[in-house]
């Protein structure tokens, strides 16, 4: 049975600190009961209780004392309310924090606007030195979290609430994008999906449009970008980025800046505030993130007719 | 016992001259909370900042004008941080430089101090070492929210190698704590939150060493009442005191008075 991302996380997280004793799990009473991590090594678990920022500095000091911890808890209640412990102790200190928010985007559906986070990709590209993954599905999820324990580096890796999907094969261990097979070298479009919607979406398009070339990002901080940037703008005529995170600040807003003679579009929820309960997929609905809606988008972008303002 | 205590004495003297000698360069500095904190922030590093098991944050970092001087005093900064304080290209920011040895955080903005010391009390507990964090913040400081949060986590994790230090001088950038936004019972806070609790005089070193050699099976909390702008007449209970900038004249004077 395939696993959600943050259960693939907890599980793969588990698993590492058999070996690696620097591990340590840190919750803000998110975790959930029987925590595999808990109930394999109490003595490095920590459920702080309902302490978001407290968490975040905390791991800064067990950084300092050469362990590796892992903070998890919603996206929206680290990524914004920390913010600032982020900045400093991420970002300007590269402390050997990873923070593992789940809860990414709207995914946690009838929770309602506080509990969702189409903000928090934005916030985390403005500051320096932090790696930013958005892994699909179990898979994808394991390596970066497996990847973020043998790195030096800070790591925001957004997860989403229980979706399970099967990741894509990735052509190498280390490849930070993945690409489809049925490659196209005179793309009129490339799908350049972030996170584990869209990429779902950007699958399932691709069966329909097999000229279209789709590329998946799985980190998407500013060093990723650039690194890929070239196969990013090889990748078709006209990029169309999709991801469950606001215009301003998301994954498309910054590859236009990095690549302003290209153009790149980005497909993302509408602008309102998901104020409806519903599932997952509801809400997107909601926000017009929809391949309906990206197929008439699309369309206008191929037409020259795509407004400013459309969708929103 | 009394040969430290004259030691120190002598050295939180030079400090002191120090962060005069800062407040007299082009942009000034935090003089007043930086002499209110000076006794408590010395002692802490001299008796206990030269064991790498320990960690002593200057929570209240407006005040790193005291913890620049402290570091050069006892030897640990090469360069006399009042030559280059504040100017371009130089190392001693306005705020705590974690790029300089022995300052493990940039503790500018206020409120992160707790819980980076509980970070480091309970890596010394996995460790099993006997490392200790001891976190210095002022009474102002402690009207951000984040201080009680990490404050109650480090009593419900029982991290007694932790040890919080207020710096109660009375003031804040505007004003007065109390007239702004006080803190009432403080003592009782803390040791409602779990802390066994010294109330003690901040300019006396030897209450200030004893206090931090409270054997306790709880994590410690000393409030030291102090004076903002303490040594400087002029400066002491001046609500001017809490940022300044003086004259070359002027510094030369409260550092002849110092002795």
């Amino acid at each position: 049975m395939t696993l959600s991302g943050r259960d693939a996380y907890k599980d793969e997280l588990t698993r590492l600190a058999q070996t690696d004793t620097q591990i340590v799990a840190l919750e803000a009473d998110l975790g959930g009961k029987k925590h595999p991590f808990e109930q394999q090594f109490p003595d490095r678990f920590f459920n702080l209780g309902i302490a978001e920022m407290t968490a975040v500095d905390l791991s800064a000091g067990l950084a300092e004392g050469g362990f590796t911890p892992f903070f998890s808890t919603f996206a929206p209640f680290v990524a914004l309310r920390c913010a600032e412990h982020i900045k400093l102790a991420l970002g300007y200190m590269r402390k050997n924090i990873k923070i593992v928010s789940c809860y990414g985007g709207v995914s946690g559906g009838w929770f309602g606007t506080t509990h969702h986070a189409l903000e928090d990709i934005g916030v985390m590209q403005t500051f320096e030195n932090i790696r930013i993954a958005c892994p699909h599905g179990e898979e994808e999820t394991r390596r970066v979290i497996r990847e973020a324990a043998a790195s030096p580096e800070p790591y925001y890796i957004r997860l989403s609430r229980n979706d399970t999907f099967d990741s894509l094969p990735s052509l190498a261990e280390d490849d930070e994008l993945i690409v489809d097979r049925n490659w196209n070298e005179d793309a009129p479009i490339a799908l350049v999906s972030v996170g584990e919607q869209a990429t779902e979406m950007a699958i399932r398009i691709k069966r329909q449009q097999p000229e279209w070339n789709h590329v998946h990002l799985c980190y998407v901080d500013k060093q990723a970008l650039i690194t890929n940037l070239q196969r990013i703008e090889q990748s078709g005529q006209q990029i169309v980025v999709l991801e469950e995170h606001r215009r301003a600040g998301g994954v498309g807003s910054y590859l236009s800046l990095l690549l302003p003679h290209k153009q790149i579009y980005a497909f993302t929820p509408n602008e309102r505030w998901p104020k409806y309960g519903g599932s997952h997929q509801d809400v997107l609905d909601y926000l017009g993130f929809t391949e309906e809606r990206l197929y008439t988008f699309i369309h206008d972008i191929r037409k020259g007719s795509l407004l400013c303002s459309y969708p929103y | 016992m009394l040969s430290t205590v004259n030691k120190l004495h002598e050295q939180t003297i030079q400090a002191r001259k120090l962060i005069i000698d800062m407040a007299a360069t082009e942009v000034g500095c935090h003089i007043g909370g930086s002499l209110s904190v000076i006794d408590v922030l010395l002692t802490s590093f001299a008796l206990y900042g030269n064991d790498e098991r320990n960690r002593i944050i200057l929570s209240k970092g407006h005040a790193a004008a005291a913890l620049y001087s402290t570091l050069y005093v006892l030897g640990w900064l090469q360069d006399n941080p009042a030559d280059s304080y504040g100017q371009k290209e130089s190392l001693f920011t306005g705020h705590p430089n974690y790029l300089l040895p022995h300052i493990p955080f940039a503790t500018g903005s206020l409120g992160h101090g707790p819980a980076y010391g509980a970070g480091w009390a309970l890596s010394q507990r996995l460790r099993g070492e006997q490392g200790r964090s001891i976190v210095i913040s002022g009474d102002g400081e402690l009207q951000e929210g984040s201080c009680w949060e990490a404050l109650q986590v480090i009593a419900a994790k029982q991290l007694h190698a932790y040890t919080q230090i207020v710096d109660y001088n009375g003031g804040q950038n505007d004003g007065l704590v109390q007239d702004i936004s006080p803190l009432p019972q403080l003592a009782d806070r803390f040791s409602s939150f779990g802390f066994e609790v010294r109330e003690i005089d901040g300019h006396d070193l030897q209450q200030i060493t004893a206090a931090l050699e409270v054997k306790t099976n709880r994590p410690l909390a000393i409030i030291a009442h102090t004076i903002k702008g303490k040594g400087i007449a002029a400066m002491e209970g001046n609500p001017a005191a809490h940022y300044a900038k003086i004259s070359r004249a002027q510094a030369c004077k409260w550092k002849e008075a110092l002795g």
